[in-house]
């Protein structure tokens, strides 16, 4: 009896299988181009150890992934990613409409930004003075945050650009990479009309909330912490050498006791899951499940979780640009993006910024990028 | 005796078991022998190493002193030249009834076809016809115990070696067991060692009855049961000799019963 | 043809009460998706709910994911790989066939020998309880490593299976009733035929309990290990990209699909159970 029932379900199961092969085979021939260059996706913190063995040929990532190879003479930088997208959006600060729209919301936000603005902007005064008390205490903070050495995390420091500010080319880009999402079937057309965007552009305009940053400069500082009891929860990646604002905000130790987020009069915890191991799109299911009120994560994460998921997580400022790097083993004989062709870059997956940086500095070449098989 | 030749020859045998680093003595100098055709049941009261006796010539166990010969050969493995039926049917139970029978030919590499033959007569000599098919666990315990048999008999084996072959039977079924077991050991010419608790089953099949000692296990008294078959369970000389057999063995189970009490 | 066609519909007919509880439970369930997803919306029947429109994103309607699996045969969408879901069923098949095949081909004698020799125990128990419970996935990066992007992840669905199967076969090696040990001897057997005739047909069922439970586990392991390196797509990838993106229907058609395959697989176990069965003189 069950027996037969099984061999039914085989049946089925087959006809699908063989209904679904058949249908590849049919469909898969593709159109030649001048030369393809094969990716595989893996979790950056494998991906040095992955070159190293040779069971890859290059990758893309971010900092400190990028300067971890580098100066363990592993691999060599073949292109920033300033060098494929100068200024190229990466990581944002996001916050939670609930939030935002809730008691003090407002008020609570702005004096966040204005405690990002503030490290972003001590930050950039501790950079251009590497000979400075401030440039050794900003080292040690990255040293913590990320579990690198001081040499890994002084040469990453060089490639990514801290900011907060989000001007037309930011909103630019961010409408760019949309359109290169819609395109490429990550999202679609009618998921942008569910959520009540006429285009892209207007989706970018909506999304993108300048006008928090803009009060945010005027803010003072407090003596009393405004929200003793509902601190702000805040979702960050681990490690991620890019979103260093917020750890520059946190640290009291290099202020006097003080935290810039007291100073702001703010308590700040960490939400629950966070740090985030395993990316933006777990930190998007903090914000949908309501446990991060605010929080750091990459640009395309955010866009795509917003548009597929509907998760509302609003962009209020930049954290970083560029910081990414394409690394190919040392050696390889690898100088340019034509002597990929056929060679496996290893990748952190196709919704992160680095793969779209790859594509597009590959489509300038006439290259095409494919899954390795 | 009737000159035949001696095909089971026991002498002095002894079984010591180690058991939590104590010995047990289960056999001292056991000697019995058994000529061909011969039908011997061995009683004894439980643990006097009555199993251990036939495990011993089977070759399933190692013996720790004295001699066990078949055919003039000391026994040293288990071979097919002994078959044996055990009280517990140990049929295969992922096996048909057939290829229950057939294993000892396939073991031996016999030509399908041939083992077929075989199969088919034995099926039909032990009155299974129409279960050749059946798995173990479709047959009732006579049926089971049938299909043990002739398992054993697919072999030829010169001895038939049976450890309480019939006493998870019902009183019914062991009855009519017995009478099959009679003529298939007739027609077969068998040399049968057989182990019961039950006396008048001992006196109903054998030609000599061995009455064991309570453990340490040896031979109390060697009873020749002179009757022609088939036996008449109610006749007078059949009573006659189940009760020398119960006054044997009645002693050796106070013996045993006394041992259980006292210490080693 | 006709005989199979005869056989379906003798099955149909001898089996429509069954066939009607489990078209019953399965309405039932396919009801209460919709009701549910209805209500996160607000449709119909619930035109006068507050819709709940960034929780309903997640729960689709049925529909639609059935839609997204016929969808996911056609369109290849690059956040998977670019791939369609038939290259990625070829992917995962491939990997658990290979994983299915080394772990049969290792566990099954280990556990023989595990099971019937005291020595044999002693020397494997020790590693087998270190390894055991450690989940594949945490091995995802080492592998990668060490056996690159093809054997990396077979390594992974490997273990899931491997381990269930071991075990059964030790238990079920180690059950053998030595009365039976006992009647092959004295019908003539020897070590190596009483462990194939013997030790290996009594072992088989613990072995079917292993392969069916390794084989869920094994499919429970491709999402992890397809995660990371998996070459040329995998339906784990195809939901672990999906998911990366909160495109939750084709999420949800990656688990319909990775569901059907557990099924397939599961059916040929039964197969090779039969055939097994032959083969030890069952039938
Ligand atoms: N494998 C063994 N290890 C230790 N002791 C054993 C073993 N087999 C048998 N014995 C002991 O040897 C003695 C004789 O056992 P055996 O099974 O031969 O008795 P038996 O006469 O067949 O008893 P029963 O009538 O109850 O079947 C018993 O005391 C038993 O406990
Ligand atoms: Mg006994």
């Amino acid at each position: 009896m069950e027996k037969k029932l099984i061999i039914i379900a085989v049946v089925i199961a087959a006809i699908v299988v063989v209904g679904g092969i058949s249908a590849a085979l049919l469909l898969g021939k593709e159109s030649k181009t001048t030369g393809t260059v094969k990716y595989i996706t893996i979790a950056p913190k494998d991906m040095k150890a992955a070159l190293a063995g040779g069971t890859i040929d290059a990758y893309i990532a971010w900092e400190p992934y990028v300067s971890d190879s580098v100066v363990g003479n592993v691999g060599d930088v073949l292109e920033w990613s300033d060098q494929i997208m100068p200024n190229h959006p990466c990581c944002v600060v996001a916050v939670s409409p609930d939030f935002l729209n809730g008691p003090n919301g407002v008020n609570l936000t702005e004096r966040f930004l204005k405690a990002h603005i503030e490290a972003n902007k001590w930050m950039a005064d501790a950079l251009a003075h590497p000979s400075g008390a401030n440039y050794t205490a900003l080292v040690n903070m990255a040293v913590q945050f990320t579990s690198r050495n001081a040499t890994v995390v002084k040469a990453a420091l060089e490639h990514v650009k801290y900011g907060y500010e989000m001007n037309q080319d930011f909103r630019n880009a961010l409408k760019q990479f949309t359109d290169m999402y819609i395109d490429a079937n990550m999202t679609t057309a009618a998921k942008l009309q569910d959520r009540g965007y006429s285009s892209t552009t207007d989706f970018i305009s909506k999304y993108v909330n300048g006008s928090l940053l803009d009060a945010a400069r005027s803010v003072t500082p407090s003596s009393t912490i405004l929200n003793p009891s509902n601190p702000i929860r805040l979702g960050y990646l681990l490690g991620d050498l890019h979103q260093l604002a917020q750890v520059v905000a946190q640290n009291t130790t290099a202020f006097g006791g003080t935290s810039m987020f007291q100073k702001y009069g703010l308590l700040v915890t960490n939400a629950t899951g966070a740090p985030f191991a395993s990316g933006g799109t777990e930190m998007s299911l903090g914000f949908a499940a309501g446990a991060v009120d605010i929080g750091y994560l990459g640009a395309p994460p955010a866009i795509l979780n917003h548009m597929n998921s509907g998760v509302k997580a609003l962009i209020i400022a930049q954290a970083n640009s560029e910081g990414s790097g394409l690394v190919v083993k040392a050696n390889s004989g690898i100088h340019n993006l034509e002597d990929l062709v056929n060679k496996t870059v290893a990748t952190p997956g196709e919704s992160s910024i680095q793969f779209l940086l790859l594509r597009i500095a590959l489509d300038r070449e006439g290259l095409d990028l494919k899954i390795k098989t | 005796m009737d000159g035949k030749e001696v095909v089971i020859n026991i002498t002095h045998l002894s079984k010591v078991f180690i058991r939590d680093r104590r010995r047990i003595i289960a056999l001292d100098d056991f000697g019995l022998e058994v000529r061909e055709g011969e039908f011997v049941c061995l009683l004894g009261p439980s643990g006097c190493g009555k199993t251990t006796v036939l495990r011993i010539v089977a070759g399933l166990e190692a013996k720790s002193g004295g001699s066990a010969k078949v055919e003039g050969k000391e026994v040293r493995d288990a071979g097919p030249d002994r078959g044996m039926v055990f009280q517990e049917f140990a049929l295969f139970p992922w096996r048909t009834v057939r290829k229950n029978i057939e294993f000892g030919l396939e073991v031996k590499h016999v030509p399908e076809t041939d083992r077929a033959d075989v199969s088919k007569k034995l099926i039909e000599f032990v009155g299974l016809k129409g279960f050749e098919d059946a798995h173990p666990r479709e047959l009732s315990g006579g049926m089971k115990q049938r299909v043990a048999i002739a398992r054993a008999l697919a072999n030829d084996p010169k001895v038939l070696l049976m450890d309480e072959p019939f006493g998870s039977l019902d009183a019914q079924t062991r009855n009519l067991m017995q009478k099959e077991l009679l003529r298939i050991w007739s027609a077969r010419r068998k040399t049968v060692l057989f182990v019961t608790h039950s006396v008048e089953e001992a006196v109903y099949l054998a030609d000599r009855i061995v009455v064991m000692t309570a453990r340490p296990g040896k031979v109390r008294e060697i009873i020749d049961v002179p009757l022609s078959r088939p036996r008449d369970r109610t006749s007078r000389e059949f009573i006659t000799i189940r009760s020398k057999v119960l006054g044997e063995l009645e002693e050796e189970f106070e013996k045993a019963r006394a041992g259980e009490l006292s210490p080693e | 043809m006709r005989s199979l066609t005869k056989s379906l519909s003798k099955v149909f007919i001898s089996n429509w009460l069954r066939l009607t509880l489990s078209a019953v439970s399965l309405t039932v369930f396919l009801t209460l998706w919709w009701l549910f997803s209805a209500y996160l919306r607000a449709d119909w029947p619930f035109q006068g709910v507050t819709p709940s429109p960034s929780t309903a994103d997640y729960i689709p309607y049925w529909w639609d994911v059935l839609r997204a699996v016929g969808r996911s045969f056609v369109t290849r969408p690059q956040n998977t790989g670019g791939l369609l879901m038939s290259e990625h069923i070829l992917a995962s098949l491939k990997r658990i066939s290979i994983a299915f095949v080394l772990a049969l081909l290792s566990a099954v004698p280990l556990g023989l020998l595990m099971g019937r020799s005291r020595n044999a125990e002693a020397l494997g128990r020790p590693l087998v309880e270190l390894f055991r419970p450690i989940p594949p996935l945490a091995w995802v990066p080492i592998f990668l490593v060490i056996f690159k992007f093809f054997w990396g992840p077979i390594a992974i669905v490997f273990l899931g299976i491997f381990f269930p199967i071991l075990l059964n076969v030790i238990l079920g090696a180690r059950s053998v009733d030595p009365v039976l040990i006992d009647a092959a001897r004295t019908l003539g057997a020897r070590r190596g035929t009483i462990f194939g005739k013997v030790v290996f047909p009594f072992t088989t069922p613990y072995l079917m309990t292993g392969i069916t439970v390794g084989l869920g586990i094994g499919w429970m392991c491709i999402v992890a290990a397809e995660m990371l390196g998996a070459v040329g797509g995998g339906v784990g990838y195809y939901i672990f990209a999906a998911n990366n993106t909160s495109q939750y229907e084709l999420m949800y058609a990656g688990m319909v699909v990775i569901g059907m395959l557990s099924v397939l697989t599961t059916g040929i176990a039964g197969l090779i159970e039969r055939w097994l069965y032959r083969w030890m003189g069952k039938k």
